[in-house]
């Protein structure tokens, strides 16, 4: 028996082993008409089985492709076990995304078979389906609205249940022997990558490179059966794959799936996870639900909570790192937790959580500490879809707000001589499907693959990502410039809204800066100083003034790096707009648009560049209903003060 | 007509459910309906529109029993029917008002719950000494709201105090608590009124799959012509407090008094 | 100076040389609150339930009292002549809803408050012309020995009175939160046009709620009958509950049960300590002046729904 571990090595094995070692014990659950229905691993077991011999009755078969389309919904996920059964391969694909979009993975897919949630996704697929020639068989979960489809390849979940308890009637043998005709090396899913440039890569991974990497994971931050977790991202996202379904696998807890996408934090507070994961928008957004609130709650309340979450900002993090802290502040900390925090988290619906994790772009030092604080034991950690999730994590008792921690198990990284990140581990993905090159380009021969991040180790040996590798660029005087890295870092400021760094190819690194329009308007409303529009507010000496001091400090802060202490800031100006997405500055994701910034304000960079105090400008506009106008300014260029680099890495020896 | 003569071989559309004739309404002297008649069929979607100051509302009022016509008589499943407001309600007419009618202060699910107050027997007493019956009829009348909560897509507001929801979404709560309490037949007084295109877009969606999937009888009240045209099977126009026509979509749209009172004035 | 003295300084001063004694006159007044309350509480199950102001529940304890002591004097059996009284009661409810609310719905507040009056001084009259004018002493076996709570005399009546109106209270709320008889009234105080499409007959309602208020009266008439005797001053005493409604909100029972509270205990502590001061009697008009002096804080009252005035 104690070989059992060995053997487990695809996920169907999996799943076999916890429905006889914890067969009573919940695997799944849903809210379905207002009550939590669940499903223990016995049940899920036996539910998969019938599935699976049912998706094999309707002909799927080995190595084709069963695409899955919806929500976080059980079914669904036993749509990937299902197919791993028979050795299928499952294709998660986003619930929000357009006909097209689908039709493109699916047609790349050469998906034979497709899950959907609901009769909208089934519209979809029926809409591209003269596109979709290899598309043979569509099956819905919830048949709400699809009474009346008559279609012959449209099949009800329950139908294909039924076929499937028939085949097994006739082939009693048939589930044990598919399952234990499957090795770790076959692949076990297809997650395609939204990349940001060109069309979507089908990222294949094996059952080893997941399987391996989630129990890794799973046994360095000790998570076992008794865990909880609510699953709400999308199920196409790696991250999902791993946190909802391999992990669970691999340490036998419970997924919870939510009643609807706009029910998830009602469900989250009803549920309590004990293991979460939240991209770092929510967890922005969350605070300012709090803080929101806070402003309306009375003054005792307020004066309480701002009390002790200033008392939380000076120990709570040493408290939860394990660090000594004195008798009084335990107490003080303790009678908090009682009085503020506890309701606090219990309002989140993070009371029970015991490992946080937030990942995907830079989460702001404020917020992250804010979480820790309060004693939610909140990390960082460093990804992708071709490794499976993990690359590093930042270690218990070591967390550095501006890192993302250490290599994970396992994994070994090291950098290019462009800086760039590249890793290698079991997590490492097989291929990108039918794209030779891109994989050869990723991927090297000896299982390398590159992140197209650069980064650096700090002297503890925790990895600082910087910025995307191609957006690296350099000085005149050879010094490093990432003008994302001092960007995020601007950004920080809840003062400042966008950031656009220049600095490649020049002497020195300047920028463009837009105020936070609501921020700044607060503390103008509260000042007693008028304004009637951005441009003006923008262009007041008090914002500039505190602007400086805001990119003074981001200087100081980047004396101290050595890799980056060259490229601090010389010279900045407000910009008399938002930069806007209706105006071509931003992408419809709000990400800036270097090249296209550059050229339309050349006027401003070369004045950066320059020694002069004031730049004119006039630029077009677009409003809100889709008029055209200009807007014409006269810019302030301000010099800040700089930190001299020895100084910086002096100080930073001594410490 | 030629579509509602295949709804009606696939037999969603049946028999009249209810019939006006020859009502006139008045309020002091100013008539508010004149001599106005028209049926409402069972399983169709049936508008009254007009201009504002038609007499629509009116016209719902007196079906519904909130107005009592001077003349004229209102059939209802084949009987005389000349009711107050409560029985019609008990008889099988739900409704929902134009200024949304809520219990403000209870949450979305408890005012749901109210329309399950006739299907619910338990009367004081026999809820005091038959306790667990009453429980169980409680959790049958919850389940039965739950499905309505999931039809409509309010579940992550089952708790929200109806007042402080949005216009739009407290338009859908009425919606649910009318269907709460399974009507024969459902009258919905303007249910787009103030609403954006999307949310105008989303209520339309409802009221079809509302009518096709529990095959309620609904009849609405709309000023905005474009949405009544796409969901109704018949509509009939007022203008004035009289009856200007009545027939399908097309043969409305196309009437030369319907174009001159009411689609060529600019709203 | 002394005038400043003997209003800022000397109460408080006897209030903590003799605590005890404060004790007391604070229960006391504690107790004749419970009173102003279960008036005030008949006037919010009406106020809520039909948006009627009404007048006549003052009268409706004196009415219930009357009939109630008039058959136990006659010989009738105390159960009995409860029984028989909240038939009384009932028949009343219908009446009212038949002659006065019915032929006046929709029309003004003013008018229907008017209305109530108009019953009132029925009901008064009614009530004169079978029983008589006499004060007549009601004795339904409740106890009225003294216990001592520390150095506090407290009487066994008040007490017992305490006990049933908080008996009563909870019998309410849970009639309200857990009946469908509750629903349908809560539904009702919120939304008349919204309860109506539900199919609750509106008429039925009234009777309910105006059986219910009187039922409350018969049970304030014989608590405070037996104390004071049932005379016709009940009725005016029951005015007292207009401050405590203007104190609680007119939609809130909660509200009504602590503004009663805090009236009762307040008269009473100002008569005791400021009474001297001002030359006595104080405890006629102070529950107005507190209730003037809430008005111009919180018009909604303690409890009462935020009012929000529609432009």
């Amino acid at each position: 028996m104690s070989t059992q571990t060995e053997t487990n090595d695809t996920f169907p094995k999996l799943l076999r082993y916890n429905a006889r070692v914890r067969a009573e014990r919940p695997a799944m659950r849903e809210k379905d008409l207002g009550i939590w229905q669940s499903w223990s691993w016995a049940e899920v077991y036996e539910e998969v089985s019938d599935y699976a011999a049912g998706l094999y009755a309707l002909g799927l078969r080995a190595g084709d492709k069963i695409a899955i389309i919806g929500d976080n919904r059980p079914r669904l996920y036993w749509t990937l076990t299902a197919a791993q059964v028979i050795g299928a391969v499952p294709v998660p694909t986003y619930a929000d995304s357009v006909a097209e979009e689908i039709q493109f993975v699916l047609d790349h897919a050469e998906a034979k078979f497709a899950m959907a949630e609901d009769q909208e996704q089934v519209d979809k697929l029926i809409d591209q389906k003269d596109h979709l020639p290899g598309l043979e068989v569509i099956l819905f979960d919830d048949s709400r609205g699809l009474r009346d489809y008559n279609q012959s390849f449209l099949w009800n979940y329950e139908a294909v249940l039924e076929k499937g308890r028939e085949f097994r009637t006739q082939n009693p043998e048939f589930i044990e022997r598919c399952i234990d005709g499957r090795t770790g090396s076959d692949v076990c899913i297809m997650l395609y990558t939204s990349g940001t440039t060109g069309q979507p890569k089908g990222v294949v991974h094996t059952h080893d490179s997941v399987l391996i990497t989630a129990r890794n994971a799973a046994e360095l931050e000790g998570l076992n059966e008794r865990d909880e977790v609510l699953a709400y991202l999308p199920m196409a996202w790696v991250g999902d794959n791993i946190f909802s379904f391999g992990q669970s696998y691999a340490a036998g807890f419970c997924v919870s799936c939510p009643e609807s996408s706009d029910t998830v934090l009602n469900d989250l507070w009803e549920l309590g996870p004990t293991y979460y994961f939240a991209p770092p928008r929510i967890f922005e957004n969350l605070l300012t639900t709090v803080m929101i609130r806070m402003e309306d709650a009375g003054k005792l309340k307020q004066r309480m909570f701002h009390y002790f979450m200033d008392h939380a900002k000076k120990v709570g993090v040493d408290i939860l790192d394990g660090r000594s802290v004195g008798l009084m502040d335990r107490i003080k900390y303790g009678l908090g937790e009682l009085l503020v925090y506890g309701p606090l988290k219990n309002a989140l619906g993070l009371s029970r959580v015991r490992l946080g994790y937030t990942a995907g772009e830079a989460i702001g030092p404020e917020i992250f500490e804010f979480y820790r604080s309060i004693g939610i034991n909140l990390k960082q950690l460093y990804g992708s879809t071709e490794a499976a999730v993990f690359i590093t994590i930042q270690p218990n008792g070591g967390i550095k707000p501006d890192t993302v921690g250490v290599p994970a198990p396992d994994v070994e990284i090291k950098l290019s001589d462009r800086g760039e990140v590249l890793f290698t581990g079991p997590g490492v993905f097989k291929e990108y499907y039918k794209n030779p090159e891109s994989t050869a380009d990723t991927k090297t021969d000896d299982n390398w693959v590159m992140t197209g991040d650069a980064g650096f180790f700090d002297d503890e040996g925790q990895l600082k990502i910087i910025d995307r590798a191609k957006d690296v660029g350099q000085l005149n005087d050879g010094t490093l410039f990432a003008p994302k890295y001092i960007e995020n870092k601007l950004k920080f400021f809840p003062n400042i809204k966008e950031v656009v760094a220049f600095g490649h190819e020049r002497d020195y690194c300047a920028a463009f800066i837009n105020i936070d329009l609501e921020a700044v308007g607060n503390w103008a409303e509260r000042n007693g100083i008028a304004y009637a529009s951005y441009q003006e507010l923008a262009s007041l000496p008090q914002v500039y003034e505190q602007i400086q001091a805001h990119v003074e400090e981001t200087n100081r802060q980047l004396s101290t790096e050595e890799r980056v202490a060259g490229s601090q800031i010389k010279r900045f100006l407000l910009l008399h707009k938002m930069l806007d997405a209706d105006d071509g500055e931003l992408t419809r994701t709000s990400k800036v648009r270097r090249r296209y910034i550059a050229e339309k304000y050349d006027v401003l960079i070369e004045a950066l560049y320059s020694d002069k105090k004031n730049c004119r400008i006039e630029t077009e506009v677009t409003y809100e209903d889709g008029r055209k106008g200009k807007l014409a300014a006269d810019l302030e260029i301000r010099d800040a003060k700089t930190v001299a680099i020895g100084a910086g890495a002096a100080a930073q020896a001594a410490e | 007509m030629s579509e509602m003569m295949a709804d009606n071989e696939n037999g969603r559309i049946g028999g009249e459910l209810l019939s006006v004739d020859n009502i006139t309404l008045r309020f002091g002297g100013v008539k508010a309906l004149t001599d106005i008649s028209f049926n409402i069929n069972k399983g169709e979607i049936r508008s009254i529109i007009g201009p504002n100051g038609a007499g629509k509302s009116s016209m719902l009022n007196v079906i519904n029993g909130f107005y009592k016509p001077q003349e004229g008589t209102i059939r209802f499943k084949g009987k005389n029917v000349n009711m107050k407001p409560d029985l019609a309600a008990k008889s099988g007419i739900a409704r929902t008002f134009q200024n949304i009618a809520l219990f403000k202060g209870m949450s979305t699910l408890d005012n749901i719950m109210t329309g399950r107050m006739l299907k619910m027997k338990a009367g004081f007493l026999s809820q005091a000494i038959y306790w667990g019956r009453a429980q169980k009829e409680e959790l049958e009348n919850r389940a039965f709201v739950e499905e309505i909560i999931d039809f409509l897509e309010i579940q992550s507001i089952r708790k929200t105090p109806v007042g402080r929801l949005p216009y739009g979404l407290q338009k859908r709560v009425e919606l649910a608590r009318a269907l709460a309490m399974e009507p024969e037949l459902l009258l919905l007084d303007e249910p787009m009124a103030g609403m954006n295109l999307e949310e105008k877009e989303d209520m339309s969606r409802y009221i079809i799959d509302v009518n096709e999937y529990f095959g309620t009888t609904i009849a609405l009240i709309e000023h905005d012509m474009g949405v009544v045209m796409d969901l109704s099977d018949r509509v009939v126009v007022l203008d004035y407090g009289c009856k200007l026509a009545d027939g399908s979509p097309d043969e409305v749209s196309s009437n030369q008094a319907v174009i001159d009172a009411y689609l060529g004035v600019a709203h | 100076m002394e005038a400043l003295n003997a209003l800022f300084v000397t109460p408080f001063v006897e209030i903590f040389d003799a605590p005890w004694f404060f004790m007391e006159v604070l229960t006391g007044g504690l107790m004749a609150g419970v009173m102003y309350s279960l008036v005030a509480l008949g006037f919010v199950l009406i106020f809520k339930a039909s948006g009627v102001f009404n007048f006549a529940q003052g009268v409706m304890v004196l009415f219930a009292a009357l009939n109630f002591v008039g058959l136990m004097d006659a010989g009738v059996p105390m159960i009995l002549a409860g029984i028989i009284t909240i038939a009384i009661m009932v028949a009343v409810a219908f009446a009212i809803e038949r002659f006065v609310l019915r032929p006046l719905v929709n029309q003004e507040h003013i008018i229907l408050f008017m209305a109530t009056i108009g019953v009132a001084y029925f009901l008064e009259g009614v009530g004169e012309m079978i029983w008589g004018t006499d004060v007549r002493p009601l004795n339904v076996g409740i106890p009225d020995d003294v216990f001592f709570v520390g150095d506090a005399m407290i009487q066994q009546s008040d007490l017992f009175a305490a006990v049933v109106a908080g008996f009563l209270v909870v019998v309410l709320a849970l009639f309200f939160h857990y009946t469908r008889t509750g629903r349908a009234l809560r539904a009702v105080a919120d939304d008349h046009q919204a309860a109506l499409s539900i199919g609750i007959p509106l008429n039925h309602i009234w009777v309910i709620v105006w059986s219910v208020a009187g039922f409350v009266a018969l049970v304030t008439g014989i608590m405070w009958g037996s104390k004071l005797g049932v005379q016709f001053s009940l009725s005016v005493i029951a005015l007292k509950a207009l401050p405590v409604l203007i104190l609680g909100g007119f939609t809130s029972i909660p509200g009504a049960i602590v503004g009663g509270l805090i009236i009762g205990a307040g008269e009473k502590v100002a008569e005791v300590y400021w009474g001297g001061f001002f030359g006595g009697a104080i405890e006629e008009w102070f529950a107005y002046i507190l209730a003037l002096a809430f008005l111009f804080f919180r018009p909604q009252g303690l409890f009462g729904e935020k009012i929000i005035e529609r432009v």
